[in-house]
């Protein structure tokens, strides 16, 4: 059987996402190969590989971005339809699945034509039914919790880098998520705005968010994670624990990613 | 100041040999044109038959003692050109004054032609479109009202023009109420065509795109006479009037363009707008209203003013089904004996009168994207 029996389960935490033998392809890409992960309520987990590893992918399944052709994948008690369920229309799991789970991307994604405040507001109004002057509300302590209350009325074209992950994590936020996932959050940021967006991911780990992210910050995945995933291929080639991954990889593959990423 | 214009002249029409050849040749002619054209303008045109048959030009057959109808047409039309105007342009000073003068101008020649009634309320219609501009622009919470009050305001058009009957319409009148019909039916139809062709539902897809497509490919005239014809071969005792059936035909071919527009609108948002509005859990229809239209009709709404002067210009093609638009109502005047040589005062008043809203359109789609080019950043 695969190596992963052997690697150390989700602590003693009840899982929040179970996922069991996925398998997605692009076409006649295999992109994920068999993946078995369980993550845990409270848990930060970090997902590291070298580009076109499938370890975006991995994290746009748990949300429906990506659909998935076959295996098993549940999220917060509701099971993830697959490719085949969507195409015939079965996707009223993903919506619950959606309110639950927040997302933060690579190129923040803000919606240009708001304010910041309206970004933020938009989604518990829509989807929540929420009032505005109530959403409005929440959205500004929100703001104010990234620290940007001074910024709520301006436009994400008005503000830095920096400034709109945090109204973007802000947004995502705004929807009560049980679990965020963050999909390499600093990697279209100028290096000195890095950490101002960690800071506020640190912050969220502090008051126990389950997250998953995917991210090329080693020293940060080493401070704040709970468990590391090591993904090569399509394949979890190794999950352990910040000091087990980093300082005792157990697979030559691993020893070799994190020289190339670590030397710098 | 002579210098200047001195350096200017030397460096735009005599910087070298061949560009003095060509001014040497091209000032002269066109100086001469000018002079020949203004000499007839000024001294040898007849201009009363302007005058007497600015009624007919104007509204066609409309009954002259209802004429007080079309007054308000003209008036709800300033305001609603004003309104739109206050969404885009600032009223500067400089602006202000150019508009003020041309109603001034207008108002006048209109007092000076058909008396000091006419001259009035054409004035007074230009000072509600002018204040309707400055309140547009002046109150964020009139500009909300723009978009239901210009709704409001061609229905009223048709609610007060209606009673003597459609088919009495005509002139000027005709033409820009029908110009700002199709315009307005055209937005939603186009849109619901476009996400039509980009459904995840085959079906819909197929007639959506084969529609588009088929009205592309086709000339407008053939769809208006189409429609004009089998709209009373389906439904024989309804007996619709020529002129919504014109209309129909209008929205519908124009509507495949609209489609085409929005759909490059929309192709030019990110997917990644999709993607973060769909993992905050937006359903479809949210994710289309709030997210993806609004940004893909910023892009589209200079192409759609644009069009609106395609349609005004397409509207002569109405006489085909025996309507009377402005152009037609100018032939018709030259077919009276009375006036047969009065064909060029015609057409140059035809020929000023297109150029004066046509240009107004085209300035209006210019600032439009000036300034949504700016809000967007």
């Amino acid at each position: 059987m695969s190596a992963i029996q052997n690697l150390p389960a989700a602590s003693s935490r009840e899982a929040i996402v179970s996922i069991a033998r996925l398998n997605k392809s692009f076409g006649s890409f295999h992109v994920l190969k068999d993946v078995d992960l369980d993550v845990g309520r409270g848990e930060v987990l970090v997902v590291i590989g070298a580009s076109g590893s499938g370890k975006s992918t991995l994290i746009r399944c748990v949300n429906g971005l990506e659909m998935y052709q076959s295996g098993r994948l549940t999220v917060d008690g509701f099971h993830m339809p697959t490719q085949a369920d969507r195409e015939i229309g079965g996707d009223r799991e993903l919506a619950e699945i959606r309110r639950g789970v927040g997302m933060v991307f690579q190129q923040f994604n803000l919606f240009p034509h708001m304010s910041a405040l309206d970004n933020v507001a938009i989604a518990p109004i829509r989807v929540r039914g929420r009032k505005p002057d109530e959403a409005k509300a929440i959205a500004l302590r929100l703001l104010d919790r990234v620290g940007l209350r001074e910024h709520a009325h301006k436009f994400p074209g008005q503000l830095s880098g920096g400034q709109q992950q945090r109204v973007a994590i802000a947004r995502s936020l705004a929807m009560e998520p049980r679990i965020m996932l963050f999909d390499e959050p600093t990697s279209a940021l100028d290096p000195e705005m890095v950490g101002e967006v960690l800071d506020v991911m640190r912050e969220l780990a502090r008051e126990g968010m389950t997250m998953m992210i995917v991210t090329h910050e080693m020293g940060f995945a080493r401070e704040v994670a709970d468990r590391v995933v090591y993904i090569d291929h399509g394949r979890i080639l190794e999950v352990g624990s910040p000091a087990e991954i980093f300082d005792r990889p157990s697979h030559e593959r691993t020893r070799t990613f994190l020289s190339r990423v670590l030397r710098h | 100041m002579n210098a200047a214009a001195l350096r200017w002249a030397h460096r735009n029409l005599f910087a070298k040999p061949f560009d003095t050849a060509l001014s040497l040749i091209v000032i002269p002619v066109l100086a001469w044109v000018l002079y020949a054209f203004a000499v007839w303008v000024l001294a040898e045109a007849r201009w009363e038959v302007i005058g007497g048959s600015l009624k007919v030009l104007m509204t066609g057959i409309y009954p002259a003692e209802q004429l007080w109808r079309a007054w308000f047409a003209l008036a709800m039309l300033c305001a609603m050109f004003g309104a739109g105007l206050g969404l885009s342009v600032r009223p500067g000073r400089t602006a202000l004054t150019v508009v003020a003068l041309a109603g001034a101008v207008v108002a006048a020649s209109a007092a000076a032609v058909v008396g000091a009634g006419a001259g009035a309320l054409t004035a007074g219609s230009a000072a509600l479109g002018i204040a309707a501009w400055v309140g547009v622009h002046r109150s964020a919470s009139a500009r909300r009202l723009v978009l239901p009050g210009l709704l409001a305001g061609v229905v009223a058009i048709f609610a007060v023009l209606s009673p003597p009957g459609f088919e009495l319409w005509g002139g000027l009148l005709l033409s820009v109420v029908l110009t700002i019909t199709v315009s307005i039916l055209t937005v939603p139809f186009g849109i619901l065509l476009a996400l039509g062709r980009q459904s995840r539902i085959a079906s819909l897809r197929v007639i959506c795109t084969a529609y588009i497509e088929t009205m592309r490919s086709v000339p407008l005239i053939l769809v208006v006479y189409w429609i004009w014809i089998i709209v009373p071969l389906l439904a024989p005792d309804a007996s619709i009037p020529s002129l919504l059936r014109g209309m129909a035909g209008y929205a519908l071919f124009f509507a495949a363009y609209v489609a085409e527009y929005v759909r490059s609108g929309l192709q030019a948002v990110p997917k990644g707008q999709v993607e973060a509005a769909r993992s905050l859990g937006m359903s479809s229809w949210t994710v289309n209203v709030d997210i993806v239209l609004p940004q893909a009709l910023r892009v589209v709404v200079p192409s759609l003013v644009g069009q609106i002067l395609d349609i005004f210009n397409g509207a002569t093609l109405v006489f085909i089904i025996g309507l009377t638009d402005f152009l037609r109502a100018g032939q018709m005047i030259l077919a009276d004996p009375q006036n047969s040589g009065r064909t060029y005062e015609i057409y140059v008043f035809l020929f000023a009168v297109y150029f004066a809203i046509g240009g107004a359109i085209t300035f209006a789609s210019r600032r439009l994207e000036a300034h949504l080019a700016r809000g967007s950043r």
